[in-house]
């Protein structure tokens, strides 16, 4: 009896183990491999969450599947096409509930440098954050995340993809797949990264609108400049990283229409009107411009700075500051850019598209892939 | 308790307390170096605070505030430590009292002198080099082919209802200035904590008080200050940044 019962308890005790064992056991994953312009700097990987393959394919797959939303028509690359360099070509983008949303689609690219905050707003502070926030807004995707959760459980594809990935459904792995596969959408092989590794050369046009986007003017010592450099870096050309750098109040309304911004996340009055600066890789092909799409050109947005800033208590002082004239009065604020000057800088953006990028099958449709094989 | 018990207690805890301080800054321990920020003999409060131009007419307030520390060196009698890849932006966000670098585990005791620079030296400036802080993408560069901005300061000049904008972008390796401090034990607290004075006004004296220290005499001088008015902006003329600059060799001391 005492033995039959010793043998019991080894028994029950090696089921329970093989449980807990085969619920926890983590998958066998592969570490995605990449490469970056040494120029873009440092990035940051969350450690719970490791660049991982079977991540991305999922993430990829779940970007592309309207099951994410409420009316299974909407996916996030229904406002973030990879031929407009994951935007969608709108003023402010459009979800299920057909009402115009308040922002506009911002570029998905090279996300791993640049601002650590999301949204126009900032106010997500992590790619994961993130990438749940639009499933479940109303005027968005509109998804509930429990009942998606359910369909994905439905679906032997997905239950076969996260098993590989993450070994579980959850809406944690469903926010970790979407924001690896965003990591992955990684832009370096335009023109101006062809000229910066020393492959070609810029036209002159091409190389006085560089010259003009790096400095800041300074007529002491008649330096002309775009003022482009102050809110978007030299080589990322996306907005600053550390701490709110990245956000700036570049004089798009008075004190009266003023937008909340920034302050909508850190209640800072110094912080109101302060929007995410954004890359300006591949901006020739992301237009409408600007937080709420308002300027249809690349010639609108530089006609802003060059005379069309309001004044508001947060607007930059650099951006009142900066003139290629010297200030005789202060109500009016411009660059004072030539027309010669204007075209340049726009001509040096253009150098920014990479038609690589926007082309490459690695961030494209799977779906289309899956069709085209049947 | 008699009078003799009562001083022998006392006295035996002082010893103990005494050599439980000196056995603690035997023990290697973190050196915390704190930045505070002033003007004048008032705490920095970034943009919601005025402050009188101090040579001339109006009131500022500053919105952004942020300095290259680099190269720290620490000096003991017969040795001295010097701190790799020591490039530290030193920076002031929503009104925090502070910034801070932390040396990790050194030995304090004995420590006599603490060095550092204020900018980039001109080895690190001339490359694109990522090491501590220095980022080619961040606020503080300017581009590869003009190196990082030592300091910047950015704020608002009201005279008389106007605003003018401040723009202090100041660089270049001739800026790049060296400060050597003793520190002696009693700067340094018992948790390893040196606290610095960063004082903006220094930025704008026309005298420096730097000179008197140096030739060790009492100046009764009046200490005359610029016109904000008349430098608001300062980024890429080599004479005013030179003016400027002049300002790093009395920017920080120990408080």
């Amino acid at each position: 009896m005492k033995t039959a019962n010793i043998v019991v308890v080894i028994a029950v005790i090696l089921i329970a183990s093989t449980i807990y064992y085969l619920n926890n056991k983590k998958p066998v994953t592969h570490l995605v491999e990449f490469t970056a312009p040494f120029v873009f700097g440092r990035f940051i990987i969350p450690p719970n969450n490791p660049l991982t393959m079977e991540s991305v394919l999922l993430g990829k797959r779940l970007f592309y599947d309207p099951l994410l939303s409420s009316n299974n028509q909407v996916s996030c690359a229904t406002c973030h096409k990879q031929s407009l360099a994951f935007t969608d070509g709108l003023k402010t983008s459009v979800g299920v509930s057909g009402i115009p949303l308040a922002f506009n689609s911002m570029s998905l690219v090279n996300l791993m440098w640049g601002p650590r905050h999301f949204f126009w707003n900032g106010r997500s502070s992590s790619l994961e954050d993130q990438a749940l926030q639009p499933i479940q807004h109303a005027d968005e995707m509109g998804r509930n995340i429990d009942e998606l959760i359910v369909d994905l459980k439905n679906n032997d594809t997905y239950i076969n993809l996260f098993m590989l990935a993450f070994g579980e459904i959850s809406a944690q792995s469903i926010a970790k797949a979407l924001a690896n596969f965003q990591r992955t959408l990684i832009s370096s092989n335009s023109r101006y990264d062809q000229y910066l590794r020393g492959e070609i050369t810029l036209s002159s046009q091409e190389e006085n609108g560089r010259k003009l986007f790096m400095a800041h003017p300074d007529t002491k010592v008649t330096l002309r400049g775009g003022n482009c450099i102050d809110c978007h870096s030299q080589f990322l050309t996306s907005g600053f990283s550390t701490v709110f750098d990245g956000f700036s109040n570049n004089g798009l309304d008075n004190d009266q229409t003023l937008k909340a911004g920034l302050f909508s996340l850190t209640k800072n009055e110094a912080h109101r009107g302060l929007f995410k600066a954004p890359t300006l890789r591949n901006i020739a092909v992301t237009s409408p411009y600007m937080h709420d799409g308002r300027f249809a050109t690349l010639e609108d947005v530089l006609a802003h700075y060059n005379g069309g800033i309001k004044r508001s208590k947060t607007l930059s002082p650099l951006i009142i500051e900066a003139d290629n004239i010297p200030k005789t009065q202060n109500d009016h604020i411009s660059l004072n850019l030539n027309d010669n000057e204007i075209t340049a800088i726009i001509a040096f953006l253009h150098t920014l598209t990479d038609e690589e990028f926007l082309a490459n099958s690695a961030f494209s449709n799977p779906f289309i892939a899956e069709n085209n094989n049947d | 308790m008699t009078k003799s018990t009562t001083l022998t207690v006392i006295f035996g805890v002082l010893i103990v307390t005494t050599l439980t301080t000196v056995w603690l800054r035997a023990l290697p321990q973190n050196l915390t170096l704190r930045f505070h920020p002033y003007v004048g003999d008032k705490p920095l409060v970034l943009y919601d605070q005025s402050y009188k131009n101090p040579g001339g007419n109006g009131d500022f307030s500053i919105r952004d505030f942020q300095l290259f520390i680099s190269n720290i060196v620490l000096d003991y009698s017969s040795s001295s430590i010097k701190e790799p890849e020591s490039y530290h932006l030193v920076r002031f966000d929503d009104n925090t009292a502070f910034d801070k670098i932390i040396i990790p585990e050194i030995k304090i005791q004995n420590l006599r002198q603490l060095s550092f620079a204020i900018g980039i030296d001109k080895k690190a400036n001339g490359t694109l080099v990522i090491s501590g802080d220095l980022d080619p993408n961040s606020r503080m560069a300017w581009n590869w082919q003009v190196g990082y901005k030592f300091l910047l300061l950015e704020g608002m000049l009201t005279v008389q209802e106007e605003q003018l904008p401040l723009v202090y972008h100041i660089g270049f390796n001739e800026s790049y200035t060296e400060l050597n401090f003793d520190v002696s034990n009693e700067k340094i607290s018992n948790n390893g904590v040196i606290d610095f004075k960063i004082d903006l006004l220094r930025l704008f004296q026309i005298n420096s008080s730097h000179l008197n220290e140096l030739t060790n005499q009492q100046s009764s001088e009046v200490i005359k200050y610029i016109d904000m008015s008349e430098l608001s902006h300062v980024k890429f003329s080599p004479d005013d940044v030179r003016i400027i600059a002049k300002g790093f060799h009395d920017f920080i001391s120990i408080l």
